[in-house]
């Protein structure tokens, strides 16, 4: 019986995010000024500042999440990054024998470095004054972000959707709210398909384009015009490729987001992901554009937009009252690896 | 006791909503409604003030309250004698934050102008020699592959060069271990130094140069370049401005990050070449050597002015030659 009663139970609760570029480029900017000021010091606060403001903003089913990272934290965090990157850099100019052997202690630590700045990530947010945390041992981590990647390099990559998907099943089955851990149940198939179809586009594409283009490069030729014309209608060619380049990335992007939230859960809350191939291109071009022409200064009016439209493009399916969650008995975890994610800039999201 | 302002409560044990308000009775915040609690307010952390963000006010044991009537809040906030932090006050503020914008212009050009050049040149010269050699390895071997053929000089020519360099003083009397080696290029009239103490010299430069004094004037130029750890200083820069571009546009494209350092590289690169022709000036003079020869290095190279790469990032030949003249 109650299987009758559960379609009428689901209630569709969509994200929203109430941040404006306007009031994020104030804050924007008051940080950019102090980190300079600072040399970098203040950077720790401005990332704590920004996460706030961004995580007070997004709210779903009338609550808003919140960022509890601790600036001095960070700011430890970031020095060893610093120490860690500049000695990894100075080791390859000194000799390449020291240079290597930098790279594989790096490639060595880095997977546990991951691993530690997902937890410190996930501990740091909370949504009902509840605490999001990421379980997972270091052997996941060394087989996911280290052996699995080193196996695909020798596969000429044919592994890349195995490999995501191995990754997003790590990262979204070891997610917590709570004491309820988040499900994860896209197949290696379904990745596989994802890609497939991505690489049949971007290559109908490519290919369309060389006709076209090559065509009429070899027109102009042919018909002997002045060297300006060639020169351009080459120009064109290799400008339409660029261009259809930067209109394929939105699609993967879109293609990508919607398989993983499609199928991911939380308990019997499912979630939902609904991102469009032309409004990322929109969005994503015109920020582009935008920063360009203002040198910079749209820059948080872009980070605010394509946040607020991956965001509210998200919704979670809730099945019943999300009053039930408990909270675990959880303990602070360190911020390096956060450090040292942040200046490697990992993008973890995808 | 204050008006009070309608609240979400969160115990921090559970997701469960309670519907409360929120007032203030002497030091001590009530809440009232779904659960009943009080705290003295000094226990209390309220988040950050905003206009689009919901405000918190936090409880010592994870619990916390979100207040969405931002107007009423600022009201209980005001009258309980709370006060936002200086930095607040400038992200609220529209004349702090263009204010902010300005000073920021001005730090980073201050950065770029004064404190980057200064920090590079103290970093240049406290790096041992011996890593400053591993710098330049290896790109004598890759211009060899590429760019240069042996040269056609004959070995006594190449040896009376080296000879008659070698008997100049500097003027500072310390002198860089260097070698000068000798080729011949596709890439027409040129002259550099790499890190690793070795100063090039084309064929075409070397017919280039009216006479020997010239080639000396040329040479102690590059050996400026040595001496004043020119590469270094730029490897320095060119990687710090490229890691605060990264900082500033970082996370939109690497396109556009790598824009800047490109185009600021051009103004240290000019500044180089003047410190070089001052050194090269300086040991000219300090061997007697008349001014005029090194003159007319910038005059030869002047007359194939169409954007040799010798000369594409140098300050203009006609600009140096009167600099040179003018020292005279």
């Amino acid at each position: 019986m109650d299987i009758d009663n559960q379609p009428a139970t689901i209630k569709r609760e969509a994200i929203t995010f109430s941040a404006t570029g306007s009031e994020y480029f104030r804050i924007w900017i008051v940080n950019l000024l102090l980190s300079i000021v600072t040399l970098g010091i203040y950077s720790a606060w401005a990332k704590v500042r920004r996460n706030r403001y961004f995580y007070s903003s997004t709210h779903l089913a009338g609550s808003s999440f919140e960022y509890h990272g601790n600036a001095i934290a960070i700011l430890k965090g970031r020095i060893a990054a610093v120490v860690l990157i500049a000695a990894y850099n100075i080791a390859f100019q000194v000799s390449p024998f020291l240079g290597f052997i930098m790279f594989v202690l790096m490639a060595a630590i880095l997977p546990w470095l991951v691993w530690k700045s997902l937890q410190f990530k996930l501990y740091n947010t909370s949504y009902r004054g509840i605490r999001f945390g990421f379980g997972g041992s270091a052997k996941q981590a060394y087989l996911y972000f280290l052996l699995l990647p080193i196996l695909n390099a020798f596969t000429l990559g044919l592994l890349t959707p195995f490999l995501h998907q191995r990754m997003k099943r790590f990262q979204h089955t070891e997610s917590r709210f709570g004491s309820s851990h988040f499900g994860f149940d896209a197949s290696v198939g379904s990745f596989y398909k994802t890609y497939l179809l991505f690489f049949a586009i971007f290559i109908a594409g490519l290919v369309a384009l060389l006709v076209l283009g090559v065509g009429s490069v070899i027109a102009s030729f042919a018909t002997n015009a002045s060297d300006p014309s060639k020169i351009g209608g080459l120009l064109l060619a290799i400008g339409a490729i660029y261009l259809w380049m930067f209109l394929v990335l939105p699609l993967f992007l879109t293609m990508i987001q919607n398989l993983i939230w499609n199928h991911t859960r939380l308990q019997q809350h499912q979630f939902a992901s609904q991102l469009t191939w032309g409004r990322t291109t929109f969005i994503m071009l015109t920020n582009l554009l935008g920063i360009v022409i203002t040198l910079g200064l749209f820059t948080p009016f872009a980070q605010v937009r394509w946040l607020k439209y991956r965001l509210e493009a998200t919704a979670l399916m809730a099945h019943g009252s999300l009053d039930e969650f408990v909270a675990a008995t959880g303990q602070q975890v360190s911020a390096t690896g956060e450090g040292v994610v942040d200046l490697l800039d990992f993008d973890l999201s995808m | 006791m204050t008006e009070s302002v309608s609240a979400r409560y969160f115990d921090g044990q559970t997701s469960r909503l309670y519907h409360v308000t929120l007032s203030v009775d002497g030091d001590q915040a009530v809440l009232a409604g779904d659960i009943e609690r009080r705290c003295p307010l000094v226990q209390l952390h309220v988040s950050e003030r905003t206009s689009h963000a919901v405000r918190k006010v936090s409880f010592p044991d994870g619990a916390y309250l979100e207040i969405a009537d931002q107007a009423a809040f600022n009201k209980l906030l005001h009258t309980s004698g709370h006060r936002d932090s200086l930095v607040v006050r400038l992200q609220q503020s529209w004349r702090a934050t263009l204010l902010a914008l300005l000073a920021t212009v001005l730090a980073l050009f201050l950065c770029y102008q004064y404190v980057l050049p200064l920090a590079a040149k103290g970093l240049a010269y406290a790096l041992p020699p011996a890593v400053e050699r591993q710098l330049g390895q290896g790109v004598l071997d890759m211009l060899d592959r590429h760019v240069f053929a042996p040269s056609a000089l004959g070995q006594a020519r190449q040896d009376g060069l080296r000879a008659q360099f070698a008997r100049l003083a500097t003027p500072d009397g310390s002198r860089l271990e260097h070698r000068i080696v000798f080729r011949k290029s596709k890439i027409g009239p040129n002259a550099f130094a790499l890190p690793s103490g070795d100063i090039v010299l084309t064929d075409e430069m070397v017919a280039l140069m009216p006479d020997d004094l010239a080639i000396m004037g040329v040479l102690a130029h590059e050996l400026g370049h040595l001496q004043r750890r020119h590469l270094t200083r730029r490897i320095i820069q060119t990687s710090a401005v490229g890691a605060g571009a990264a900082l500033l546009f970082g996370d939109v494209s690497t396109v556009v990050a790598t824009l800047p350092p490109l185009l600021l590289d051009l103004k240290y690169s000019r500044d180089v070449e003047r410190e070089a022709d001052d050194y090269a000036i300086a040991m000219l003079r300090h061997n007697g050597i008349a001014l005029e020869h090194l003159a007319q290095v910038f005059v030869a190279l002047g007359k194939l002015d169409h954007g040799t790469p010798y000369l594409s990032s140098h300050p203009a030949s006609a600009e140096r030659v009167a600099r040179i003249r003018a020292a005279q």
